[in-house]
């Protein structure tokens, strides 16, 4: 555990640099950067730094296993996304639970949209309407069952106070070639 | 719990577009049986990209694309590779303009990854075998092509010469391409011509679905529109949401929502597909393992008894007793079915004779069956209904009928007997909608070069014939001096592997004459004299180093060139075949099949061995494949009228290719889209022209009459053995299947690609919460399985009597013998299993399931009863997953 991140935890403000270089603990609001072995993070920070920061909600409002809709990285017609309070730790989880998780909702198998779909007992968002991909919002999206060729792309939250801060996204959107070119 | 978490799988964010100069190439997937097309672009590096506008790309399509559009190029779809010394980009995607198979570009997860199969030294699959090698004190050392081929030739000869032909076995892959089943099966039939050869999935070569076969049905007569087209479909023994992914998404959810089909799932498991048919009119038959014949049994009791059978069918197409006896064939002369029968035990004088033996037997008492399968009587009621009873206007119902594994490697001839006979009285066959199948596992790229020596087993059964060499028996007895295996670990895949396991230790590592010299003729006569001991030499060809076949076990390695590497053809499950495009450079020496198998047969002093390039073989298995169900003898016709290579000629089919059997008429290639198809008018009466053949298969059922012979299924056949495997003493059924993304792709690299890595890290084993709970297990737990009385018939070929091959004889006898077997595996404790059943993978190279599954296989048809098997689960201890969150996730896979 971190001292450093715990601070910036509690102090409810977490810079930009700390989210790309800190880690995280139980408590801690940002998600630990994924750590390219030898790069310390730098690979992947260098990359999220091309992301846009944007404002998409307020943890208070957050309500327990209740979806809401946003759109990131931009209002592109797949910018699709959700994000939601699992009641239950997460992976990437933000908040004193590092609960609330962000991910794009369309399925990375043939871009069904999931916004819709989410089954709170299960913390699943699915089975896609096309042909039925669930994937598991406390495991980074991660496949559960089905057909996608990459995880759900999850939104990197930051909390700052009580806003929520979409800052960046692991894995491409579907239909896109490029993230930031919607 | 963890303090931070990183998902295991970093896909990129962006991805380089295939520009508008970049050449396309067809290609199909790799993996199951379904073949999907696909689409290889590709430009060389440092050339410029593409852009997104439909203008600027290859794909043709305008990026971001709409939902369901398809042409989307995921990371997991884009790679680099050499070709011709130079370095290309590569997007490999579903061919979104396919008009077969995967329409519109579908996929599974395992194709939709192919990509990642491609050797790039930049990625997982940097490991690839590149090199021959040589053991040489217990360490595999390059060498060269014909430094190893002339060690090889010169044992095999001496073997040969010395112990027979019979001591030099093949294990190979049945399902690989024409040009590579072809040049292996020429070399060890017509050749060598030894009987020691079997496939990768079975102790021998026979038949998977051998009670059909015995009454008429083709194996793949189907074609994938029919399961759009039926009103009601039954699936036994698999799940195609899980396995072939394509035929459930383009075909079978066609089906349920446009046609309203009703799907009836018979599995002990609660799959995504069969929570995805009962909520739309289906029904699940959650029945125990093994217990499938009383229920099929049963349900055509049920049929019977209310008059729904089709009895206009039944008339015209099932034979009497004066045909089923008579003739040539598939009648009572030199054929399996007869085989068989000797003592009558299956064959009757026709649908009377049948019907009554049927409403004789206990085990068809839908209450009995219902009891021995552990169900809900009303389900098999309710599934009798589904299936026959006339709809309010008084049509019949079209009915379906698609089994795998889960129904065939249990009891195997029982089961495939008596839904062979549902399926008739069903009048399902040749029609749309009305067809009864396998769904397949592999493609279906086997063609013989030459006859399998049956008269050379030293295995009879009991009655007149013999079957053909069980070459795990003939194994464990030491009569094998030379192995040449290829595309198979045969160990782990085979029944009761411990045991088989130990054999092989015993024959080749425990023996004394282990080469310890780089001098040629040294190592020759080091393994000369292992063989001579009694010992095995082992040569192991395939494209990465397997474990323990290839990594322990064998003297030579021999590195394979695959997929992509080299222009192939090969069939799917509606017999549909294509062109597999080479798009890329194999890894170092490494060689196609068919060239090793053609160098060393020349070593060895056969002719006929001078192809230059793989459409050279191509053209030369063309005439061995006339009159069966991929006959394809017309693409070379075709190809030499028009000057051009057979290969060439294939490939402007494109991912479409041609559904076989194909006739000529003129320049005209007729294809057929099922085979029984009795109402098809697209025959001329003068016949098919010149080299094409017009089977009897195709326009009738596949019997010296043309009808469909009905046979009995007596359950006093598998009863004692199934009483032995029935768990007791706190053991569970251990059932083992596949998983939607590790299918017909475990012989590949699927460990090496991180993203199903992060899925599936390690073995699992599902458990019901009531079973996990006494056993104080949880989900993510690492639990032991283990099995303490797993059979082994261990010898006895010679069967005199009747019932001399049934198990309680040959267990009273001495001809088994008791082993045990273990695995580990991660416990995701979920109701989708049914309770006192446990679920875990069928082939976990470093935990195989198999050493728990009995290795007595089906007297009838060498079969094996992988999916009987029972064992004792115990909790080990927390694994690493359980409380993090990068890798494996535990979530039911039956949410809908």
């Amino acid at each position: 555990m971190s001292d450093d991140t715990t601070n910036l935890a509690d102090s409810g403000c977490v810079s930009r640099r700390n989210f790309l270089f800190g880690s995280s603990a139980v408590v801690a609001s940002s998600i630990l950067l994924p750590a390219l072995p030898g790069t310390g993070g730098k690979a992947l920070a260098a990359e999220m730094a091309r992301y846009p920061r944007k404002l998409v909600g307020k943890l208070s409002s957050l309500k327990t296993n209740e979806v809401q809709h946003f759109n990131y990285p931009d209002d592109g017609s797949t910018a699709k996304s959700v994000i939601v309070k699992l009641g239950t730790p997460a992976g990437g989880g933000i908040g004193k639970g590092r609960d609330v998780v962000a991910f794009n909702a369309l399925c990375t198998h043939m871009g069904g949209d999931m916004r819709k779909t989410y089954k709170s007992e299960h913390q699943v968002l699915g089975p896609c309407p096309f042909h039925q991909s669930t994937f598991d919002l406390q495991r980074h999206g991660m496949i559960v069952s089905g057909h996608a060729t990459e995880s759900l792309p999850q939104v990197l939250l930051e909390l700052e106070g009580d806003d929520i801060y979409a800052v960046g996204l692991i894995g491409l959107i579907y239909g896109r070639y490029d993230n930031l070119k919607g | 719990m963890s303090d931070q978490s990183t998902p295991f799988f970093q896909p990129e964010d962006k991805i380089p577009l295939p520009p508008k100069s970049a050449e396309v190439l067809t290609t199909c997937c790799d993996y199951c049986v379904m073949a999907c097309g696909y689409k290889v672009y590709r430009w060389p590096v440092g050339s410029a990209d593409g852009g997104p506008r439909k203008h600027e790309n290859a794909v043709n399509r305008n990026y971001p694309l709409r939902p369901n559009q398809s042409g989307w190029i995921g990371p997991n779809q884009y790679t680099q590779a050499t070709y011709d010394g130079r370095l290309y980009n590569l997007a490999i995607i579903p061919d979104p303009d396919a008009k077969v198979v995967n329409v519109k570009g579908g996929h599974s997860i395992r194709g939709g990854c192919i990509a990642q199969k491609v050797y790039n030294p930049r990625k997982p699959t940097q490991d690839r075998l590149k090199y021959p090698m040589i053991r040489i004190n217990d360490i595999l050392m390059p060498v060269t092509w014909d430094f190893a081929l002339d060690i090889m030739a010169a044992v095999s000869k001496h073997v040969i010469a010395k112990h027979g032909e019979a001591a030099w076995a093949m294990k190979y892959f049945s399902y690989q391409y024409f040009e590579n089943t072809y040049a292996l099966t020429k070399l060890a039939f017509k050749d060598i011509n030894t009987p020691a050869v079997a496939h990768h999935d079975h102790p021998a070569i026979v038949n998977s679905v051998p009670g059909w076969v015995d009454m008429g049905y083709d194996i793949f007569s189907a074609s994938h529109e029919d399961f759009a087209l039926a009103d009601c479909v039954l699936i036994s023994g698999t799940d195609p949401y899980e396995s072939k992914t394509v035929l459930w998404n383009n075909w079978i959810l066609k089906g349920i929502n446009g046609n309203k089909t009703k799907v009836i799932m018979i599995n002990p498991r609660r799959t995504m597909g069969v929570a995805y048919a009962e909520t739309h009119g289906g029904l699940h038959l959650d029945i125990n393992p093994g217990s499938d014949t009383v229920v099929q049994m049963a349900i055509q009791r049920v049929i019977l008894e209310n008059g729904w059978e089709d009895k206009e069918f039944i008339d015209k197409w099932v034979a009497n007793f004066w045909e089923t006896d008579s003739g040539f064939g598939q009648g009572t002369r030199n054929t399996p079915w007869q085989w068989r029968t000797t003592w009558g035990k299956f064959q009757v004088k026709g649908f009377e004779d049948w019907k009554a033996w049927m409403l004789s037997q206990e085990e068809s008492k839908p209450e009995v069956a219902a009891e021995i399968a552990g169900i809900d009587v009303a389900k098999i009621y309710k599934a009798a209904e589904m299936m026959a009873k006339p709809k309010a206007n008084g049509e019949r119902v079209k009915t379906s009928i698609a089994i795998e594994k889960g129904n065939y490697w249990s009891n195997n001839y029982l089961n495939t007997v008596s839904i062979g006979t549902m399926g008739a009285i069903l009048g399902a066959g040749g029609r749309p909608g009305q067809v009864v199948t396998r769904l397949g596992g592999h493609q279906r790229g086997g063609v013989n070069g030459g006859p399998y020596p049956t008269m050379k087993s030293a295995y009879k059964v009991p009655g007149r014939r013999r079957h053909r060499l069980d070459l795990d028996r003939w194994m464990e007895a030491g009569h094998v001096r030379f192995a040449y295996v290829i595309g198979t670990t045969w160990i782990q895949a085979m029944a009761g592997s411990s045991a088989l396991a130990d054999t092989f230790k015993k024959l080749i590592k425990l023996n004394p004459h282990q080469v310890r010299s780089f001098d040629k003729q040294e190592i020759i006569d080091t393994l000369i004299r292992r063989s001579d001991s009694g010992g095995t030499v082992v040569v192991n060809q395939d494209i990465y180093l397997r474990d323990p076949i290839g990594a322990q076990y064998a003297d030579i390695v021999l590195p394979a060139a695959t997929w992509g590497e080299e222009d192939f053809a090969r069939a799917n499950s509606e017999r549909r075949i294509r062109l597999y495009s080479k798009f890329y450079d194999a890894p170092g020496d490494a060689l196609p099949d068919w060239k090793i198998a053609a160098k060393f047969a020349k070593k060895m002093g056969f002719e006929g061995y001078d192809w230059k390039d793989s459409n050279d073989v191509f053209e030369e298995t063309c005439r061995f494949s006339r009159g069966s169900r991929k006959d394809y003898q017309v693409i070379r016709t075709m190809a030499q009228r028009k000057g051009m290579k057979a290969h060439d000629f294939l490939r402007t089919f494109g991912t479409t290719g041609l559904q076989a059997p194909l006739m000529l008429f003129g320049d005209k290639i007729v294809e057929t889209k099922r085979l029984h198809d009795y109402n098809r008018t697209d025959i001329p009466d003068t016949g098919p022209e010149g080299v094409t053949i017009v089977n009897k298969r195709m326009t009738a059922f596949k019997t010296h009459t043309g009808k469909l012979n009905l046979l009995k299924s007596p359950w006093a056949e598998w009863s004692d053995f199934y009483e032995f495997m029935k768990p007791r003493d706190g053991e569970l059924w251990i059932a083992t299947g596949r998983i939607n993304e590790i299918w017909e792709s475990g012989f590949d690299d699927f460990e090496r690609r991180p993203y199903t890595q992060q899925r599936w890290p390690m073995n699992f084993l599902e458990i019901h919460p009531d079973d996990a709970k006494a056993r104080g297990v949880e989900s993510g737990d690492i639990v032991a399985v283990e099995a303490d009385r797993v059979p082994i018939q261990k010898d006895f070929n010679l069967g005199v009597k009747s019932d001399d091959m049934r198990f309680s004889g040959l267990m009273k006898r001495g001809h088994i013998k008791i082993s045990t077997g273990q695995f580990s595996a991660v416990a995701i404790v979920t109701p989708s299993t049914k309770k006192g059943v446990v679920f875990t993978d069928f082939l976990k190279m470093d935990s195989p399931a198999n050493s728990v599954t009995p290795r007595v296989p089906d007297p009838f048809t060498l079969n094996y009863r992988f999916k009987i098997a029972n064992g004792k689960v115990k909790r080990v201890g927390e694994s690493v997953f359980k409380h993090k969150f990068s890798q494996m996730t535990f979530k039911r896979r039956d949410i809908v």
